[in-house]
């Protein structure tokens, strides 16, 4: 089995390719009736999928997995964990099942890449969720100290209130492209006279 | 010359410059073809699955007709595999019916050796093979569909849904297709999409009932209210009578679901899930139950938003039977990060207050998605024409129109076709 293309995905850390250049290679090793299941990269793959937010993809590929692999390989149960915990909406248990597994080389990268995205995320469901919210929550979701987390928020503009222990959030202003380019009243053009025709 | 041999012979010599006249001789040598199975396998070897895909393809379908055990199967499926990697699409085309054969018994041995993955790719490549249009429905696509369900290669199958179809050889094609799709979409959570694929299943034209079509009701009945949290028993006028007459009656567990549902008493509607758990079970259809159990807690949110502005959140825990404010919290959070409504928490104060959906409609974005809208109705416009423009024309309709024309009034004679004459 020639797994160099997703060695080098993993090299370039093109890790949103990782999901579908695992799923294709998969059919086609198996469609060449190579038994592959001993061997196949679960853990990448499973992160791949995790890292792209397809949580059922995920979760269908766990379900295909021999038992007998399950059993055996810590590493591919640890990854799914992190699956477990985001099917759940177990937030924080999310960071926990990251930190919790001492990832192997070839994974490292990929796995401190998605610590980070989610991180970010949470930041952003926070930032879009709420109005206030405690220290200890806002270090829950993000994965963090109380303080680091605190520290993290206040550089992003968010107050705190030390008698109360609860933080203010700061709303960013969503800026989004609203010019139009002048081909769209062509179309338009178009449209119109489609519709008298 | 022993006969076979002489096939062989024709099979390499006309397949590069008379396909039509192999076609023909090919056509006629079936039963030699049965006589002498057997041999068939040895043949094979002798040509070019590109080259003689015609061929080829006609031998190696007679020499998978007879049952088959897992030890054949096993040998077959890479001979096979292979063969629809190489095979020439023209050739294949000329003849699909045996393609279509073959590709079907391929899935069923895959399915035997219980290794349904093997033969994804395949057919996939077999169906683009046969399909002269991506809007052409071929009767691999619900085989296609099967195979990645059982496989659980869902996000694969996804990949063919995406397509338009507007040309169908058998109505059981594109039931199955809609069917298994619907399947695809709901493992995806693509409920909307789901959703319009059982829609077809179930006002598709259908003049006896058919069990394709009552499954797809059940399943259409929970995604809508996972969905939109409502169902209405009526189906567009569109409809099939025979459709509207019957499938409420095939599936009456779940129109009483959709009833207590729409009461939003959660434990009325868990205890109705409870005592009928064996029918969804029995129907497979006890995940999607469940998710139709969590989504009315959604729902019954959602409607809290039509009538309040903030809202402590121990309130909405009281209002929606959860327990406590936290578990409220974490509910509301949910659906803020589904998008499945807009509110901010205060958790200071433990309150929530409801937003309006912040979507402008003036983005480029937003301009970009309603163009591409507008351009797929003026295509399926446009098609609509043609298709009526076709039907005018056409004489069986014609004459038909022309006999029942004397049961209307006297005053439409004049838009009568030229054959009436007053």
């Amino acid at each position: 089995m020639n797994y160099s293309t997703i060695s080098s995905a993993l090299a370039s850390q093109s890790y949103d390719k990782i999901a579908d250049i695992c799923d294709n290679l998969m059919l086609q090793v198996a469609a060449e009736g190579v038994s592959y299941q001993d061997e196949w990269p679960y853990a990448i793959h499973l992160l791949g999928h995790i890292y792209v937010d397809d949580i059922n993809s995920a979760r269908f590929i766990w379900k295909s997995i021999p038992s007998s692999i399950k059993e055996n390989k810590l590493e591919v149960v640890a990854a799914w964990k992190i699956g477990q915990k985001l099917w759940t909406r177990d937030y924080g248990g999310v960071h926990e099942a990251i930190r919790g597994f001492d990832w192997s080389q070839e994974l490292n990268g990929l796995v401190a890449a998605y610590s980070e995205l989610y991180t970010k995320k949470m930041f952003q469901l926070l930032l879009s969720a709420y109005s206030t919210i405690s220290i200890q929550d806002t270090a829950v979701f993000l994965g963090m100290t109380e303080d680091d987390a605190t520290s993290y928020v206040l550089q992003q503009g968010w107050a705190v209130d030390p008698a109360s222990r609860m933080l203010t959030v700061k709303k960013q202003p969503i800026v989004t492209e609203q010019k139009v380019d002048p081909g769209k009243l062509q179309r338009l053009t178009e449209y119109v006279f489609h519709l008298e025709h | 010359m022993d006969p076979l041999e002489q096939l062989v012979a024709q099979i390499v010599g006309l397949s590069d410059t008379d396909i039509p006249r192999l076609l023909g001789i090919l056509k006629a040598s079936d039963d030699l073809l049965r006589a002498d199975w057997t041999r068939l396998s040895s043949v094979l070897s002798q040509l070019d699955p590109f080259k003689h895909s015609l061929g080829f393809l006609y031998i190696l379908e007679a020499s998978t007709a007879g049952p088959t055990t897992k030890e054949q199967a096993e040998t077959v499926v890479p001979i096979i595999t292979s063969f629809i990697d190489a095979c020439a699409a023209e050739q294949i085309r000329s003849i699909p019916d045996k393609f279509i054969s073959l590709c079907k018994r391929f899935k069923d041995q895959v399915v035997l050796l219980e290794t349904p993955i093997r033969g994804v790719a395949p057919m996939l490549a077999a169906l683009k093979k046969l399909q002269t249009s991506t809007e052409h429905l071929t009767p691999l696509h619900p085989e296609f569909l099967m195979l990645c369900l059982l496989a659980k290669c869902y996000k694969t199958g996804l990949s063919i849904l995406e397509d338009d179809i507007f040309e169908v050889d058998q109505p059981k094609d594109l039931f199955l297709y809609c069917y298994y799709g619907g399947m695809i979409c709901i493992g995806q959570k693509h409920f909307q999409k789901a959703l319009e694929l059982l829609h077809i299943v179930v006002t598709a034209p259908m003049s006896t009932m058919n069990a394709i079509a009552v499954e797809a009701y059940k399943k259409y009945i929970l995604v809508s209210l996972i969905r939109h949290g409502q169902f209405s028993t009526s189906l567009p006028k569109y409809a099939s009578s025979t459709a509207q007459r019957n499938l409420k009656s095939f599936c009456q567990p779940y129109i009483e679901l959709a009833n207590t549902y729409g009461t939003g008493k959660i434990e009325g509607l868990e205890t109705y899930v409870q005592s009928n758990a064996e029918t969804f079970e029995s129907d497979n259809n006890f995940g999607l139950v469940k998710q139709v159990v969590s989504s009315n807690y959604k729902r019954n949110i959602q409607r809290l938003t039509q009538t309040y502005l903030t809202l402590s959140l121990q309130d909405i825990a009281n209002t929606v039977k959860l327990n406590g404010p936290k578990e409220a919290e974490m509910h509301v959070l949910q659906m803020i990060q589904d998008g499945e409504i807009y509110a901010t928490i205060n958790q200071k104060d433990g309150m929530v207050r409801f937003l309006e959906d912040p979507e402008q409609y003036k983005t480029c974005e937003m301009i970009e998605h309603i163009d591409s809208s507008i351009q797929r109705i003026m295509a399926l416009s446009k098609k609509l024409t043609v298709m009526d423009e076709r039907i005018s024309c056409d004489q069986a309709y014609l004459s038909k129109v022309g006999r029942e024309r004397p049961r209307y009034d006297m005053d439409d004679f004049d838009t009568v076709p030229t054959k009436f004459t007053i």
